[in-house]
């Protein structure tokens, strides 16, 4: 197991895909806050004006999770995707799976590096984050204040599971489908189209008797979870059951993933 | 008492779900320290039944036990280096980083990286990314991967695909010293002249079937006489009542006898006796070639 680690973490490590990501992450996280900066202090006739005070330091992790969901979600599930799909591409599956550690082996310390990047993903989210926060609070002559450490722990764990669950997914459907592109589209799709269409066919339903269903789904619960560490109002899902369905939508990936690359022929 | 034989299969088949019969009761068998050419035309199924031999695919039915183990088993792997088609590693890192990856999963030593760079000839061009490798270079890279764990048993799956002349020479010589020693190797290739100067033994497979498996000698050593006479139906004839029908075959115009050259005086002897004129009576030896079309049914130069 630490063998096929090493060997994961020494393929991935310099992987231009995570590296590109690691990047536009940041790009995206200093996106959202310049621009909300410039909304602040520049509110116009805006109806939803932006307080300055939102895009301090002891509010950087409710952006930062603004930031980091859909798009990093989506972001994982395209990483997810390569990771998994560019093996069939490349034909590299069976130099992997000839070399001695069983498939499960091979395919677990896979998911353990993937799952450190998007740990290392969430650092540079919640990294720049904080680094934008404290440039517009000292630019504004205000103090540093910070948030706790245990609400920039839940909002790193939270963000860490929402990113490595959508990782995950992108990683099973491209598995299913042996290959990066096709599940690339699948995925992305998905989160930003057919779950939002399918909740809100399921919701409609019988006057929202299936209401419960459309909580079950992945997209749900990532907002829901964000929503209780940012105090929102109108969530509807808990947060105990958000982590919940989160951590079954994981399980559910990893095991059709892993058992997929174990039965099936590698042709 | 050790086991002479390194790979043993006992009627491996695979079918896949479309119906059709890839690997058809295959039973071979390669013994310790020979170089065994596994010979077919494309699409007899020489890749399929070596990738179940290292457990990428899974038999429908039958068995086989390489290097001591079903196929697969973590501990059979770590004696098997094997090179399946063409060789595969990631584009972005380079021939070194890639063999590093390698060294990792297969729990070798990272020195090791540098022997097998050395063994293949690649160490000055190791740096540079696999993606910008020429054909030769990849799999150059490949057997240096497969050499790493310094197998008992390497298997080579058509080592010289795709590489110009100069290339396959050189991957021949490499071939040939990896196969000196105790160490046994595995080739699979349809190119008939690089297994007749390399292996010690063949198996021949067409269609997903095992038609031959012997020595080289024996396959291309079977003695025959080459007969070309008038009238050529009465010296067949002639030729079956001393020999028998199964001995003679009617090739382009000449009889093909299955006899001792030694006996060319008394065939002489007795077709012109019977009025037959002989044209021409010769010792034959046939080419690896010709024992291979023969054996698989394919036509030469087709």
């Amino acid at each position: 197991m630490i063998a096929t680690i090493k060997a994961e973490w020494r393929k991935n490590r310099f992987r231009p895909a995570f590296l590109i990501s690691s990047g536009l992450v940041a790009a995206v996280v200093v996106l959202v806050f310049m621009t909300n900066w410039y909304q602040a202090t520049h509110p116009g006739q805006s109806d939803r004006p932006i307080p300055l005070a939102m895009l301090f330091p002891d509010q950087f992790v409710n952006d930062v999770m603004g930031a980091g969901f859909p798009l990093g979600a989506a972001m994982a599930i395209v990483l997810g995707a390569i990771v998994a799909g560019s093996e069939y591409s490349w034909g590299t599956l069976k130099t992997l799976f000839t070399q001695g550690p069983g498939r499960l082996t091979t395919w677990s310390g896979r998911i353990v590096v993937f799952t450190a990047w998007m740990a290392i993903l969430s650092a540079i989210l919640f990294a720049v984050g904080a680094a934008c926060s404290v440039l517009i609070v000292t630019v504004n002559n205000h103090a540093i204040v910070w948030p706790a450490v245990a609400d920039i722990a839940k909002g790193f764990g939270a963000m860490w599971l929402i990113l490595t669950v959508n990782g995950m997914l992108g990683i099973a459907i491209a598995v299913l489908v042996r290959q990066s592109a096709a599940a690339i589209g699948i995925g992305v799709v998905y989160l930003l189209s057919i779950e939002i269409i399918a909740v809100r066919f399921i919701d409609g339903l019988n006057n929202g008797s299936y209401k419960w269903i459309g909580n079950l789904f992945l997209g749900q619960n990532a907002t829901a979870l964000i929503g209780h560490l940012s105090n929102a109002k109108g969530v509807t899902i808990s947060a105990e059951q958000s982590l919940i369905v989160l951590f079954a939508w994981l399980a559910a990936m990893l095991v059709i993933a892993a058992g997929l690359q174990r039965v099936r022929d590698v042709t | 008492m050790e086991n002479t034989t390194i790979v043993e299969t006992h009627g491996l088949t695979k079918r896949y779900g479309s119906g059709v019969l890839a690997v058809d009761s295959v039973a071979m068998s390669v013994r310790r320290g020979e170089v065994y050419g596994f010979l077919g035309p494309n699409g007899a199924g020489k890749t399929t039944t070596l990738r179940m031999l290292v457990g990428l695919i899974r038999p429908t039915s039958g068995t086989a036990t390489v290097a001591g183990h079903t196929p697969g088993d973590p501990h059979g792997l770590a004696r098997v280096g094997s090179l399946i088609e063409s060789s595969a590693f990631y584009p972005y890192l380079s021939g070194r980083a890639n063999l590093r990856v390698v060294a990792d999963l297969a729990g070798v030593d990272q020195k090791r990286v540098n022997e097998v760079l050395d063994v293949v000839e690649l160490s000055s061009r190791a740096h540079r990314k696999f993606g910008t490798y020429s054909t030769g270079m990849k799999q150059r890279l490949g057997v240096a991967a497969a050499l790493l764990k310094d197998p008992d048993l390497l298997i080579l799956d058509e080592p010289t695909n795709g590489l110009d002349p100069q290339g396959m020479a050189e991957m021949r010589r490499l071939i040939k010293d990896i196969g000196q020693g105790n160490r046994t190797v595995l080739l699979s290739s349809h190119l008939l002249g690089e297994v007749e100067q390399i292996c010690d033994r063949v198996g021949v497979i067409s269609n997903g079937k095992l038609v031959r498996e012997s020595t080289v000698q024996e396959l291309i050593g079977e003695e025959g006489v080459l007969v070309r006479a008038q009238p050529l139906d009465k010296a067949e004839q002639m030729l079956a009542t001393l020999f028998g029908n199964d001995a003679i075959s009617r090739q382009d115009g000449a009889l093909h006898l299955k006899v001792k050259p030694e006996q060319s005086s008394e065939i002489n002897r007795r077709l012109v006796g019977a009025g037959i004129g002989v044209s021409e009576l010769r010792p034959f030896e046939r080419s690896l070639e010709e024992v291979f079309f023969q054996l698989t049914g394919e036509r030469q130069g087709s």
